[in-house]
């Protein structure tokens, strides 16, 4: 009897998950899907769920219509310079926030923490407001500008987590040999965190790869991949919002699953935990 | 302050290198702060004044903002709990071979940028869409559901989509927390007899409540902050806060209303963090 009704719990419970599972995993093969289907197959009354027929040709127009490129590179761009940006400040600004006495360190965790409360839209109104004047509307550092106050926290927790984890000994060590300590920062510590240095550049790639709210206040006539795809959301057109979505996603998707191979979900909880 | 003074004489090295870091905040976050704060008073009129907090304050759409963004926020972050923790020991139940591919199955959303889950999402909630589809095809459905049509149906559909795009980050938080607790505890407990039940709410929830609160107040914030779903799923017709402050720059082009409501809108996510602090009883 036991028996019986541990296995039906067990088989329930399999169920549910295969159910989340499901329901993880349906809209991202809707974009596939869309983006390969012909017309007739989406736009009826009740559309078909699977993908019976395979058509190209939605690719074909993403591709030979040019709008492509300009916002794909300028979202590498922006995404780039963000990563060398937050770096640039973070690095030395985390190894400092590592380094303080204990208390100080965790009040200027939490104020950057705080600093997240702030919406958005708060932000962005007056940045937008300003390049306006400035005519910085639609330039790409403008935008890098935006994406790091966004990137800058997540990379500096995260690499505070990093230089904590490099042995006071090794510092003093070397401090006792003579070295300075900007030569301590640049000789030691920053050639054994070249990992955790890199994992927040990766972090901070993404989160500007998928900005959406400062780029949709900052840019007007020179879109970034995520607003090409709001653009022909708001036209109606669902087999070119699948191609755009894909295009956007691919990156994303296989950065997200190497980040997660080597990492634990501790990162996530880790600098928060004190 | 001694300490401050201690600070400065003993620590100048990283006071140099955070130099950097508290100018880049003050530059992009302190001052488009305050001058949205000015902003909200209308200079733009000639004189400052209360009328764009008038104006909002009278706004019938400004107050159903508010009520939808408090609804939505409450549904998706209880889905996202439930969700969260219920997939969190699953996987670490599960542990092994099998831990590992759950967890990176279940993570599949975090890659998908939010615009796109937004995009996505429409396709499920059209009424010619996925979900009226589905649901006729196993027969709970015979006419079509118009989830964006307005109402509490589409309230739903939007804290269900953000649950889609949110559940794994809260998973993992949960999940770093089971992984905390010592498995003593758990060993123990069984000496003693404890059912399934019992372990969980006398050893699981109480161990794992850091890791909630944590969960709340990080999703919390942006669960408020929520912005391109609700813009790309029903545009101006359900607007929450922040996409109500966009739609009153961009669409009406008044800079004043729009800081009012994200200012609003500040307060709301200020007020939940420091209350649900005080009320947990937590520092």
């Amino acid at each position: 009897m036991g028996l019986v009704v541990r296995t039906a719990m067990r088989g329930m419970r399999l169920l549910g998950l295969l159910l989340v599972l499901g329901w993880v995993v349906f809209p991202v093969y809707l974009m596939v899907k869309i983006s390969l289907s012909p017309p007739e197959a989406v736009l009826r009354p009740v559309p078909e769920i699977g993908l019976h027929r395979i058509t190209l040709e939605h690719w074909r127009r993403l591709l030979s219509s040019g709008g492509l490129y300009p916002p794909l590179i300028k979202s590498l761009t922006v995404a780039g310079l963000t990563v060398l940006l937050s770096l640039l400040i973070g690095v030395p600004s985390a190894y400092a926030i590592a380094r303080l006495p204990r208390n100080w360190s965790y009040r200027l965790s939490v104020a950057m923490f705080l600093s997240r409360m702030l919406p958005e839209v708060v932000i962005a109104l007056p940045i937008a407001v300003i390049f306006i004047r400035l005519n910085l509307l639609d330039t790409v550092m403008g935008l890098v500008f935006a994406h790091t106050v966004k990137a800058l926290p997540v990379a500096c927790w995260l690499l505070i987590g990093v230089f904590r984890s490099i042995p006071r000994d090794l510092e003093e060590q070397a401090s006792v040999d003579g070295a300075t300590t900007w030569q301590i920062l640049f000789r030691i510590v920053i050639p054994l965190s070249l990992g955790g240095i890199a994992v927040a550049g990766v972090f901070a790639y993404l989160l500007s790869w998928d900005e959406f709210t400062y780029a949709i206040y900052l840019c007007l006539a020179k879109p970034t991949l995520p607003l090409k795809v709001y653009y022909y959301v708001n036209r109606g057109d669902w087999f070119l919002t699948s191609a755009y979505a894909v295009v956007t996603t691919l990156p994303v998707i296989v950065l997200t699953y190497v980040l997660h191979l080597f990492l634990r979900e501790d990162v996530f909880a880790g600098s928060l935990k004190e | 302050m001694e300490t401050v003074d201690r600070l400065l004489k003993k620590n100048r090295f990283e006071l140099v290198l955070l130099l950097p870091l508290f100018l880049y905040f003050l530059v992009f976050v302190a001052l488009p702060f305050l001058y949205n704060l000015l902003l909200s008073f209308s200079p733009a009129s000639g004189s400052l004044g209360l009328t764009a907090y008038r104006e909002v304050f009278s706004d019938p759409r400004f107050g159903s903002a508010v009520v939808n963004t408090l609804v939505i926020s409450a549904v998706s972050l209880a889905l996202e709990l439930f969700l969260g923790l219920g997939l969190a020991m699953w996987i670490f139940k599960a542990r092994g071979r099998w831990a590992r591919i759950w967890r990176l199955a279940f993570i599949l959303p975090l890659g998908v940028p939010g615009i796109v889950s937004a995009a996505n999402m429409r396709y499920i909630f059209d009424v010619h869409g996925y979900l009226n589809a589905i649901l006729q095809r196993i027969g709970l459905l015979k006419g079509v559901v118009d989830w964006m049509g307005g109402g509490w149906p589409s309230l739903l559909a939007i804290a269900v989509a953000d649950t889609w795009k949110v559940t794994p980050l809260v998973m993992l938080v949960l999940l770093a927390g089971l992984k905390s607790i010592p498995k003593e505890l758990y060993d123990s407990a069984r000496i003693d007899g404890a059912d399934a039940w019992q372990e969980f709410f006398y050893i699981t929830l109480p161990l794992l409540r850091r890791f909630i609160t944590m969960a709340i107040i990080i999703r919390g914030i942006d669960a408020f902050r929520i912005f391109e779903l609700p813009l790309a799923l029903a545009g101006n017709n359900i607007p929450v806060l922040s996409t109500y402050a966009y739609f009153e720059y961009a669409q009406y082009d008044s800079p004043a209303t729009s800081a009012v409501a994200g200012l609003v809108l500040g307060v709301m996510v200020l007020v939940f963090v420091l209350g649900y602090i005080k009320v947990m009883g937590e520092g």
